[in-house]
């Protein structure tokens, strides 16, 4: 710098004044930015809209099947979020956080936008003319029986169109899969009560005996039984509803319970039938059946204390109504409808059936009827490719290369299809092994109706219309597309149609009058239905059988200690995740697990003790390794586990299906073994058993929570109280 | 101003907040979080996200603490899990507790940003305006919640958070930050905004229902509540006055009934005296399982 | 530090702040309150004076409201939609070749929106509301519409297309903020019943023994810069 004579008070002044100048320069200037942005009117307005004012729609949530009415705020012609329809019996205006994540699906910059054809290992954009045009060359020749479809759960018009699709080329081979499937209870069902899926009155009943049914998380209709669960604490009769949860890996719904029972893996049905011996109020076959179901008996094989299983007893018994639930921890096994069949037992003895399980409506519509999915039917059609029975597959709405266990070889086998087309709205690992790529409009851009399998009051179809525009120019709506192939079967009948969406409107207002309509003229009609969003209807209701069964009731023993694979893997199921269907959403990825608080990844949950005994850290990579294959991620110590069993969610572990899923976590369906529930042939996602060793590596877990875990620092920030020492009556 | 009026009447000043000298009228926006009703499932933490225009911050940044959650959902365990005279099992499930900017009546945040980027506004909320802000995060040091959440990053431009076209999905009504400015929750202040221009157009204060925060509108039990404080026909005000919990007091002197049944109502904090505006009812369990 | 050097240091000082100061000015106009903003080139130069001037001026005296409609009900006046243009003038033979009248057309046709530039952009993290303004001066005050939105966007009807005249800066909406309105006449009737009141500031007694009450408009930073 320049030497002597300049010092600090020199600099502040010359500095000052050239500041101070050039600060002045800034006043009367205001931030003001005239001219350098652009306006842009409409051309023609529409009368609503109003700028800066939102308008509303309503429609049908399609990120997970429970069929939650959404209305979507939307401005200047884009849907910004997504709020409950307040009319829906079902969510009741709510939401959850997977269905807020909608628009992250519908904005999602992975999403497909054009036809692609397979050309060795890449894709060629191809026009929709030529798509169509292939398919029916593929289909030239071929008869029904060497067609397959796949889809998940479907229901409303759309499964009728597809039907008659099919139909029109004698095709019975609709496969209907869903990886994460409550099957083997709905089979269970149909036993006990005569019906599969009877309406759970969470809010009547005084006590909840959850057999690892997440009705809070991913169980059926989490939103709906959500706010049926708050009923629930404020009391039915003054009387604060209690929940005990009975598992092997602490769930969403047992973070809430007041007696959380950690129980061996696979011998939930010898629990209920302890529970039923205890009460000693069975007669006649039933009473014969749990004789030898014993407290102290039942105690050893489930590892539940015998105070604990008195006590459940006890309170069962004074605190009627209660409802039982048998949830996939029970349906888990290769004698899940064992377990099923005993739990719902337990329901049968104590009197609820008829109070609070109920009856459900149904739409009076069997076409529209949900065609649910399991995964008995993933077996069937892998039987088929491994076969080589098929030479065109269809794949919609599932991800099975992604979802189907390991032990099956899902992959290997779809390659033997002849042509295979995929209908996505993602490259997702599925349409990565397909030769036609179809692009979807999504569930926010798209016509359709959506009968949920779960009713709450009432019957009711939903309406699914768009909330705005399309987005990119070449998707299209899976209706549309399938109104173009029939009309390349069935012409004459489809013609009439010129979308998909006259397809619908004809349909709804052919049933009118069923519908509620009544005298309304058909525009009003029209318009009155897609305002409201849903259709509510009296329905049909099918009376319950309330057959009390033990025939075939056999229980086995608790599964031998295996020296190899010592650990029983238990693959959770993620209020977010779920079967990995919506892992490309950042905010659901962002989302930390309620249980662990983590982020971006997986993880092994293992319990502290049995940590201890293998020496393993939070951090540590280990290797979880079955007769199927093994996959690393790393650990972290979880108090709510049975120490004989670890834990990994299922839905991360993509290898494709766009930049925020991939790469992130493992997948735990890929080393399932191939166990099947004797009975229903349902994948037992349960008996999977492991060995897990330590790799050397460590990694920091990515969490919420910090390093200090989930104590309450200093002072009880959480409060707690216990019933005794509160009076709820005063409350507002 | 002397140092032993000071002295002597320090828990007067202490206390005294600029806004007391005007007590809010029409509005005191607050909330009441019913903790047994909470089932943890994140529902307001997504929500939160949509509605504001959060950043997703991905795995790296969240390793470093940078997450952005205005609503957080804290989870813990019994005290006594793992230890001498507890279970090694959490019997009695967890206990989950969502976390945002409780709008403290005498926040610490308040007093020490040095250009005056976060005030007490006349209803009552704890403002943050982004403009203003130049990142000297001393208000984050100080808020004992730690419920304010710094911009490290240039989310919008540089990260590209939002790449197209999930861009269109922002809130217009919400700003998007951008580098080096701190943000928390505002109660949804732009929904608030919108209702109090409704009402004051028709000549009348917002009424009880009709604004909901993002949260409490999509949380599936309906654990939050939300409204005016000073509205005695809100369910806010009547779940406080059941309660026996006061805005304005530190220490609240519940007429409790003999043979130890509390009300389940506290604050969390309080001791400190920030004086917040989110009321929590205590989770309940079952002592007869 | 040599002597030589402070003076050169100084000068240049100065001649980065007047060059800057300069810099900021649209040259060759010095800035006046009559003209505070730039000229913004519009796609067709809107004539404000013969649409909305007054009648001995050759204009049409319509409303502001009637094209930016949306004033009274939106946080936004909004720009018409090109629809309310064509809803006159398909029907004005007598200017329908002109050249302005033929660009519309074109737009129109085409199908396309004009893209005006935005005059009066106030900076994003201003947040601004019409209808409150609007509900305020012309409804509930009765002040005509010409001067009420002329307060702020200046004397349009002797302009083409729009060019700011106000400062439109924070210190400058403080102001009108900052001065005091009348909440009740002489004699304490509340003006324009319960709606004038609410938004206010809580109103200070001006002169007690006349009972006329004066309040402050919203001075909460949250109101604008949420």
């Amino acid at each position: 710098m320049i030497d002597s004579g300049f010092d600090r008070r020199d600099f502040l002044k010359v500095m000052g004044w050239g500041g101070a100048a050039v600060a002045l320069s800034g006043c009367g200037n205001t931030s003001i930015e005239d001219g350098q942005e652009t306006i842009v009117s409409y051309v023609e307005a529409p009368d609503y809209v109003i700028p800066s004012i939102a308008v509303y729609y309503n429609s049908t949530c399609a990120q997970c099947d429970a069929g939650c009415s959404i209305n979507g705020r939307v401005r200047e012609g884009r849907v910004l979020k997504l709020e409950g329809n307040p009319a829906s019996a079902i969510n009741r205006g709510k939401m959850c956080g997977l269905g807020q994540a909608g628009v992250q699906h519908h904005y999602n910059p992975d999403r497909l936008r054009e036809p692609l054809l397979r050309t060795g290992n890449s894709g060629e954009t191809i026009t929709w003319e030529k798509a169509y045009a292939l398919i029916a060359e593929k289909l030239t020749g071929v008869s029904g029986e060497e067609i397959a479809f796949l889809s998940g759960g479907v229901s409303g018009h759309l499964k009728a169109l597809l039907g008659n699709y099919l139909d029109s080329f004698g095709c019975k081979n609709h496969f209907v899969y869903e990886a994460l499937a409550p099957a083997v209870v709905r089979a269970a069902n149909k036993k006990a009560y005569g019906v599969e899926m009877p309406r759970y009155n969470i809010n009547k009943a005084k006590v909840v005996l959850s057999f690892g049914a997440d009705f809070l998380g991913a169980w059926i209709s989490p939103v709906h039984f959500s706010q049926q669960y708050a009923q629930f604490r404020r009391g039915v009769d003054g009387q604060r509803g209690v929940l005990i949860q009975v598992e092997s890996k602490m769930t969403l719904t047992g973070a809430n319970a007041d007696r959380w029972i950690p129980i061996r893996p696979g011998t939930e049905g010898i629990l209920a039938l302890g529970i039923i011996n205890a009460l000693g109020t069975a007669t006649g076959d039933i009473a014969a059946a749990v004789k030898g179901y014993d407290t102290a008996r039942v105690s050893k094989e489930t590892g539940v204390p015998p105070g604990q299983i008195d006590k459940i007893a006890a309170m069962l018994k004074l605190r009627s109504p209660s409802l039982v639930l048998a949830g996939g921890a029970a349906e888990g096994y290769a004698h899940g409808s064992q377990n099923a069949a005993a739990i719902n037992l337990l329901n049968q003895v104590l009197g609820n059936v008829g109070k609070t399980v109920e009856a459900a409506a149904a739409v009076p519509f069997p076409q529209m009827a949900p065609a649910t999915g399991n995964t008995a039917a993933l077996k069937s059609l892998n039987d088929g490719l491994a076969a080589g029975k098929y030479k065109v597959l269809f794949s919609y709405a599932t991800n099975p290369v992604f979802t189907a266990p390991g032990a099956i070889k899902f992959r290997d086998n779809m390659a033997k299809a002849g042509f295979k087309v995929a209908f996505a709205h993602y490259l997702d690992e599925t349409a990565l092994q397909a030769d036609l790529v179809l692009p979807l409009d999504s569930a926010l851009e798209d016509w359709g109706t959506q009968v949920p399998e779960y009713m709450a009051d009432g019957a009711q179809i939903n309406i699914q219309q768009p909330l705005m525009e399309k987005l990119h120019a070449n998707t299209r709506g899976m209706g549309d597309i399938l109104l173009a192939l029939i009309k390349q079967r069935r012409a004459d009948d489809y013609k009439k149609f010129a979308d998909y969406y006259a397809y619908l409107r004809t349909a709804v207002l052919q049933n009118k009058g069923a519908f509620g309509g009544g005298s309304a003229d058909d525009d009003t009609f029209w318009d009155e239905t897609l305002s409201k969003g849903i259709i509510k209807l009296a329905g049909t209701k099918a009376a319950l059988s309330g057959k009390a069964g033990v025939a075939g009731l056999k229980l086995p023993a608790p599964a031998e200690e295996d020296g190899q694979y010592p650990l029983q893997l238990i693959p959770s199921v993620n209020i977010s995740l779920r079967d990995g269907r919506n892992s490309n959403q950042p905010w659901l990825q962002e989302s930390p697990d309620p249980l662990t608080t983590i982020v971006w990844d997986s993880w092994m949950e293992i319990h502290p003790k049995k940590a201890a005994e293998l020496g393993i850290v939070e951090g540590d990579i280990v290797e979880v390794t079955s007769r199927t294959g093994s996959i690393k991620t790393q650990a972290y110590l979880f108090p709510g586990i049975h120490p004989d069993a670890i834990s990994i969610p299922l839905g991360q572990g993509h290898e494709a299906l766009g930049r925020y899923a991939k790469g992130c976590g493992v997948n735990p369906f890929q080393i399932l073994d191939a166990v099947f529930d004797k009975e229903t042939g349902e994948l037992a996602m349960h008996e999977t058993r492991v060995k897990v060793s330590k790799t050397g590596q460590r990694v920091t877990v990515v969490k919420d929570e910090g390093p200090a875990g989930a104590k309450q620092i200093r002072e009880k920030i959480a409060g707690q109280v216990s019933t005794d020492k509160v009076d709820l009556s005063k409350e507002v | 101003m002397s140092v032993s009026n000071l002295l002597e009447n320090w828990s007067q000043f202490r206390h005294t907040h600029p806004v007391d000298d005007k007590p809010h009228d029409p509005y005191k926006w607050a909330m009441s979080i019913d903790l047994d009703a909470c089932v943890g499932c994140n529902a307001c933490s997504v929500a939160c996200y949509a509605e504001n225009n959060l950043p997703v911050v991905g795995k790296e940044k969240y390793a470093h603490g940078m997450a952005m959650h205005w609503m957080r959902i804290e989870h813990y365990w019994d005290e006594k899990l793992g230890e001498e005279g507890g279970s090694e099992f959490p019997d009695q499930g967890a206990q989950f507790l969502p976390m945002m900017c409780q709008q403290c009546e005498a926040a610490p945040c308040e007093t020490v940003c040095p250009v005056g980027a976060t005030n007490h506004t006349a209803d009552g909320l704890n403002s943050q305006i982004y403009n203003r802000c130049v990142g000297s995060r001393y208000c984050q040091a100080n808020c004992p919640f730690k419920v304010r959440y710094f911009n490290w990053y240039d989310y919008p431009t540089t990260d590209n958070v939002w790449p197209a076209e999930m861009n269109q999905q922002l809130n217009p009504d919400v700003t998007v930050r951008g580098k080096g400015v701190m943000e928390k929750c505002t109660f949804c202040v732009q929904r608030l905004n919108a209702a109090k221009v409704t009402a004051k157009s028709e000549g009348r204060i917002v009424h009880e229902g009709e604004v909901q925060t993002a949260c409490q509108q999509a949380c599936p039990t309906s654990a939050i509540s939300f409204g005016n404080l000073i509205d005695p026909e809100s369910r806010v005000h009547k779940q406080w006055r059941a309660q026996q919990v006061e805005l304005d007091k530190d220490k609240q002197s519940k007429d409790e009934k003999e043979g130890g049944t509390n009300l389940r109502g506290y604050r969390i904090l309080e001791d400190m005296r920030p004086y917040p505006s989110v009321m929590y009812l205590e989770r309940v369990r079952e002592s007869a399982i | 530090m040599h002597r030589f050097l402070r003076l050169p240091i100084l000068l240049m000082g100065l001649f980065f702040a007047v060059s800057s100061y300069a810099a900021d000015t649209p040259l060759p106009e010095p800035m006046t309150e009559d003209s505070l903003g730039p000229v913004v080139e519009q796609p067709i130069e809107f004539p404000h004076n013969r649409h909305a001037g007054d009648a001995d001026k050759g204009g049409m005296q319509i409303n502001c409201m009637y094209c930016h409609t949306y004033a009274r009900r939106s946080a936004v006046a909004g720009i018409p939609p090109l629809q309310k243009c064509i809803g006159c003038h398909q029907n004005i033979e007598s200017v329908r070749e002109t050249p302005r009248i033929k660009k519309l057309f074109e737009y129109w046709d085409a199908k396309k929106p004009v893209p005006w530039k935005k005059v009066h952009d106030l900076p994003d993290f201003v947040r601004f509301n019409h209808e409150r303004h609007i509900k305020r001066f012309i409804e509930q005050q009765n002040r005509p519409y010409q001067e009420a939105c002329g307060y702020c966007h200046g004397n349009v009807k002797e302009m083409t297309v729009a060019r700011r005249s106000k400062a439109l800066s924070m210190g400058w909406c403080a102001s009108c903020h900052q001065k005091d309105h009348p909440v009740t006449a002489e004699g304490g009737t509340p003006i324009g019943g319960q709606a004038y009141w609410y938004g206010f500031q809580k109103p200070v007694v001006a002169d007690a023994s006349a009972g006329a009450l004066k309040a402050k408009g919203p001075n909460d930073c949250w109101q604008c810069h949420k």
